[in-house]
């Protein structure tokens, strides 16, 4: 056994173990959990009662906070007090007069110190101004808002909902792009058969193929059990969920029609134009169909999930190495099934 | 065998709805949901044994078809 075959079966392994590992150990950064009242009246003082997720208020030398309107106008907190490293209550002298006028104004919630960095939570106070014709800006200044800090060491970003589940990203997102690059893998050995007659393409079409249904069922599954304890429901009448469902049932039927033949030359003719088409199925179905409209789904909501805000870089540093480490294991996977559908083959050829 | 894991699953769930429906923060929920990724990778490897087990399988059933030719 040399390990001139051996190369990419072994780094598929050390990849996929450092996505695990890294993907596993590394924290998120902090962020707010719940913050109390959600609203408050113009000239008001406010003390809000914040429930944080992975901060240090305790340990951190000086905890600031901000309530910003936008980004020139925002008021400093007077008064902070930390209760436990996740719990803080912040006081805030709301003015009288906005430098707006609309008659409800969204705050967002600033805090920062050195050990977490600053963290916002977007709309935390809605305000009503008693008298919205008076506009005044003086008490509304950019009270140092400039000097934040930055939060040591790599972390996950945190979303909230999300919380630690954003390492879904390496598992259950990467399952998708690895079984789509699969099935593009058995696709290109459908055509091939089609073109060439050549047996040996069908069973490799057929085995990429199975391999990519597995991450499929796996994907759905792993994505019920996320949906269960996010959306306290294992399933939901998602545009995404269903098409996805829509697009696997398709591929399921590509087994059974499989299985319901004996005849080697036909099975294999027809399970190749199927594949075609049932490949040619899931494009619109998972990426056109579910881009059109709303979705419950991270990531979704009119805009795809690869670039901004959604994909950080530090994900990035394990998300592209996880559909790597899972497209090499589901390529060994693949080659165990072709060579023990080749194995088999001479067998009852012999015979 | 089967019966007992499915047994075994759907308690697991049943008990997580009473625990969600009392307002308590239950295991897979408690510190920011980080078990529920747990379960997710521990899926994955379920289904990469389910496949090396079927493999097994079949690998068995065509020694046994060799052996007594």
């Amino acid at each position: 056994m040399g390990l001139k075959g051996w190369w990419w079966k072994i780094s598929g392994v050390v990849i996929f173990l450092y996505v695990i590992i890294g993907g596993m150990i590394i924290p998120t950064r902090a962020g707010v959990t719940k913050s109390e009242p959600g609203s408050a009246r113009s000239g008001d003082s406010v003390t809000m009662v914040i429930k944080a997720y992975n901060t240090h208020f305790l340990s951190a030398g000086q905890n600031r906070a901000w309530l910003k309107l936008d980004s020139l106008h925002a008021v400093k907190a007077h008064l902070l007090n930390a209760k436990t490293e996740n719990d803080i209550q912040i006081s805030f002298n709301i003015p009288e007069q906005f430098p707006a006028s609309e008659k409800v104004q969204p705050l967002t919630l600033i805090i920062d110190n050195e050990i977490d960095g600053a963290f916002v939570q977007p709309n935390a106070l809605f305000v009503t101004l008693s008298d919205s014709s008076i506009v005044d800006k003086s008490l509304w200044v950019n009270a140092g808002m400039n000097a934040f800090n930055k939060a040591k060491g790599i972390k996950f970003p945190y979303r909230n909902i999300l919380n630690e589940t954003i390492r879904n990203t390496f598992f259950h997102v990467a399952l998708w792009f690895a079984m789509f690059i699969l099935l593009i893998i058995g696709l290109y050995h459908a055509i091939q058969y089609l073109r060439t007659g050549n047996f040996d393409h069908d069973i490799q079409s057929a085995s990429y193929n199975r391999i990519a249904i597995m991450y499929g069922v796996l994907g759905l599954i792993t994505g019920s059990i996320w949906a269960k304890f996010t959306w306290n429901t294992f399933w939901t009448t998602d545009v995404k969920l269903n098409m996805t469902a829509v697009a696997m049932l398709i591929y399921l039927a590509y087994l059974v029609l499989r299985g319901s033949s004996s005849d080697h030359d036909k099975r294999a003719k027809i399970s190749a134009s199927y594949s075609i088409f049932a490949f040619l199925a899931l494009i619109p179905l998972v990426f056109v169909i579910p881009r059109l409209t709303d979705s419950l789904h991270p990531g979704n909501g009119g805009n795809p999930a690869l670039g901004g805000e959604d994909l950080d870089n530090t994900l990035r540093l394990f998300f592209y190495p996880s559909i790597i480490a899972l497209i090499l294991l589901g390529t060994w996977m693949a080659v165990l099934l072709i060579r023990y559908e080749r194995l088999k083959e001479k067998i009852f050829m012999r015979n | 065998m089967k019966k007992f894991v499915l047994f075994i699953v759907l308690q697991t769930f049943w008990l997580h709805d009473i625990a969600a429906q009392n307002g308590e923060a239950d295991f897979l929920r408690s510190m920011g949901k980080i078990y529920s990724v747990v379960v997710v990778i521990a899926i994955i490897f379920t289904g990469i044994f389910i496949f090396l087990f079927r493999l097994d399988r079949k690998l068995t059933k065509l020694e046994n078809h060799i052996k007594n030719e």
